[in-house]
């Protein structure tokens, strides 16, 4: 479009603003715009404006869209405040992605919280790394259209697939994924997990150390496991053993990791691909197992996955071996310490003159 | 015998190397306890704080490793040293436990309870020698589940691999066990008991007083009395000196784990026959003799 052109849009909206009604001009407003007014002009799909690198940038605003977003019923000011005055100030785009990036501050006015949450996830870094695709409010909720973002809940991964592609195919896969596209209540979707706006990077210590919590959140919750016959002993047999007391112990410790990374829930069961136990395609079926425990310990042989106890509390049928241990130190402890004790108890008794 | 005591104040008793032991033995064991506790009781939150003072889980783990690994180079030196004594027939046996410290126990039990006389002891009283026992074995459960811990994928490769948890179990609660009969125990016969408290500096000072030597190891001391006169020197009694070296170096242990089961099993049968005694209505222990004999007349009759 040449300057020409843009002159004559602005001169059309200026018009239309001057000759609006009064009566539909919210009041209280300094300069009242009301989205009539805006439409007047955006509502031409051939609307559009060229950025410095030659792109063209569409102006068009549907008012359908509009209608069915949960905005309908705030003014298009409201968020492009510049615009209210008629005819618009120039602007300088570099290029389409400029005039989005400027947006997104306005967001914030309404949306504080979760903005601020977003200055610390790991899109907000890679903004920082000067990124310019690093997504933006607008690139996951929708600019004019923006619905409730988990409604329906396959919504979700379909707006993280948009960059993150193969992670989603996996997760579409999984057995969590499955379900949430029967629209099931009970399984996470990718925001469950990875949070919507303060998303931690994957490989961040903080990441990790909360994994346990993550999974044991569902998979700890009796009302919720026992619908799928699934065990909420997992997180505590996790914990108790070897590698949940390690993540336990750096999470609480207060200091900075320092320790080769220690199995967490996803480093055995699969990330994204997780399926359940029984499934061929598990990482944690007994055929697959060994390959699983090698991806941290590569010398294991095949009677090393034994040493783990697959979440069960050893018991007369299952780890018999271990259980006749626990239950013979629980009776060897208090047998070792009551005899000796009440000889003590007794010396000190003869002692004390008493008897 | 008593006219001619030694005029010496004091004798030694321990050797440089064997206070050295006691010595590393200690340091490692608050560094092996400070560092393990935290990790067995790892949801409480002192743990967590304790861990954080000892610089992260990792750091402790390493210290811990450290130290482990010198507990047990110290135990197996211990262990070479008394099996070569014992090929050389250099040792007098004298920590064994022998039938005498069985009697000997049951005896200060019923001296606790007010029936006769405290018993005299030998070198090593029957208290000390479960204690040297219950150490050395405990060490041998912990130094071995240590290792099995320590490179779990070399254990797996010829053992079965259940038993790294069953390790992981027995290192965790025999460390326990350790603790508490350090705590209880070795507390009380080195620090509370009224007889040395505050404090029995033996094992430090490497010597003990002639006077406590005679009151605490009676037939040690008039043996001691006895080669401070001239006298050839009594070997003192004991029934493994008359075993093959094989045989003693089996027997040894096997005497020793038999002991340090037995001593708690005393103090239990206390109150099992107490409970018994209030069962069967016997109510004083003063009248017990005359009560089981009336049982006994009665039974035959």
């Amino acid at each position: 479009m040449t300057a020409d052109g843009r002159f004559v849009i602005a001169l059309a909206c200026w018009i239309l603003f001057v000759t609006a009604p009064a009566s539909a001009q919210p009041s209280g407003r300094s300069e009242p715009v009301d989205n009539a007014t805006c439409l007047g002009c955006h509502a031409d799909a051939s609307l559009a404006i060229k950025a410095a690198d030659g792109a063209g940038i569409s102006l068009h605003v549907s008012e359908n869209a509009l209608a069915g977003s949960v905005h309908a019923k705030h003014a298009c000011v409201d968020c492009h405040k510049a615009m209210a005055e008629i005819p618009h100030p120039a602007m300088a785009l570099a290029s389409k992605r400029t005039l989005t990036v400027a947006l997104n501050e306005q967001c914030r006015a309404c949306h504080f919280a979760n903005y601020t949450k977003t200055l610390d996830s790991v899109h907000q870094l890679a903004v920082a790394r000067g990124d310019r695709m690093a997504p933006l409010c607008v690139d996951c909720h929708g600019a004019h259209d923006v619905k409730k973002p988990s409604t329906p809940r396959t919504l979700v991964s379909q707006t993280c697939a948009k960059c993150h592609e193969g992670v989603a195919a996996a997760y579409a896969r999984s057995v969590h994924g499955q379900d949430v596209s029967k629209d099931n209540p009970d399984v996470p979707t990718c925001v469950d997990c990875h949070h919507a706006h303060d998303i931690a990077g994957p490989h961040k210590t903080e990441w990790e150390l909360r994994l346990p919590d993550m999974c044991g959140r569902c998979h700890a919750d009796a009302a919720k496991m026992k619908k799928y016959g699934l065990s909420t002993n997992v997180l505590r047999t996790y914990l108790a053993d070897f590698h949940g007391k390690t993540a336990s112990l750096r999470r609480d410790q207060g200091t900075p990791v320092s320790g080769a990374v220690v199995a967490r829930c996803p480093d055995c069961h699969g990330v994204h691909d997780i399926q359940k136990t029984k499934d061929p395609q598990s990482h944690v079926i007994k055929a697959n197992l060994l390959q699983t425990c090698r991806q941290c310990h590569p010398g294991a042989t095949g009677n090393f996955p034994g040493a783990w106890l697959s979440h069960y509390e050893p018991g007369l049928h299952k780890a018999p071996l271990v259980y006749a241990v626990k239950v013979g130190y629980w009776l060897l402890i208090p047998f070792m310490i009551g005899g000796l004790g009440l000889q003590i108890l007794l010396h000190l008794w003869r002692l004390s003159g008493i008897r | 015998m008593i006219e001619r005591a030694p005029r010496v104040q004091s004798v030694t008793r321990f050797s440089t190397l064997e206070r050295v032991e006691h010595g590393a033995v200690m340091t490692l064991f608050v560094v092996l306890a400070l560092t393990g506790f935290p990790q067995k009781f790892y949801d409480h939150r002192w743990a967590q704080v304790l861990t954080g003072w000892l610089g992260g889980v990792d750091t402790a783990r390493w210290f811990h490793r450290a130290a482990g690994l010198m507990f047990g180079a110290l135990l197996a030196a211990h262990v070479l040293r008394l099996a070569v004594s014992v090929v050389r027939r250099t040792t007098t046996l004298s920590m064994v436990p022998t039938r005498r410290d069985v009697a000997d126990a049951i005896q200060t039990i019923n001296y606790y309870l007010g029936s006769g006389d405290a018993p005299r002891f030998d070198r090593f009283d029957y208290r000390q020698k479960f204690e040297y026992w219950g150490m050395l074995l405990g060490s041998a459960v912990v130094v071995g589940t240590g290792l099995a811990l320590l490179f779990p994928i070399r254990t797996a490769s010829w053992l079965p691999g259940q038993l790294i948890p069953a390790a992981y179990v027995a290192h965790s609660q025999e460390g326990l066990m350790a603790f508490l009969v350090v705590i209880v125990w070795h507390i009380y016969n080195a620090h509370l008991n009224p007889d040395v408290f505050p404090f029995d500096a033996s094992i430090f000072t490497g010597e003990i007083s002639a006077h406590r030597l005679e009151h605490e190891h009676a037939i040690e001391y008039e043996r001691l009395a006895q080669g401070a006169t001239g006298m050839p020197v009594q070997t003192p009694d004991n029934p493994y000196r008359r075993l093959s070296w094989p045989v003693q170096l089996v027997v040894a242990p096997i005497a020793g784990a038999v002991f340090a089961m037995l001593l708690p099993a005393l103090g239990m049968g206390v109150v099992v026959k107490a409970a018994f005694d209030a069962m069967t209505g016997r109510r004083t222990r003063r009248g017990q003799g005359d009560s089981q004999d009336r049982q006994a007349v009665a039974r035959t009759s």
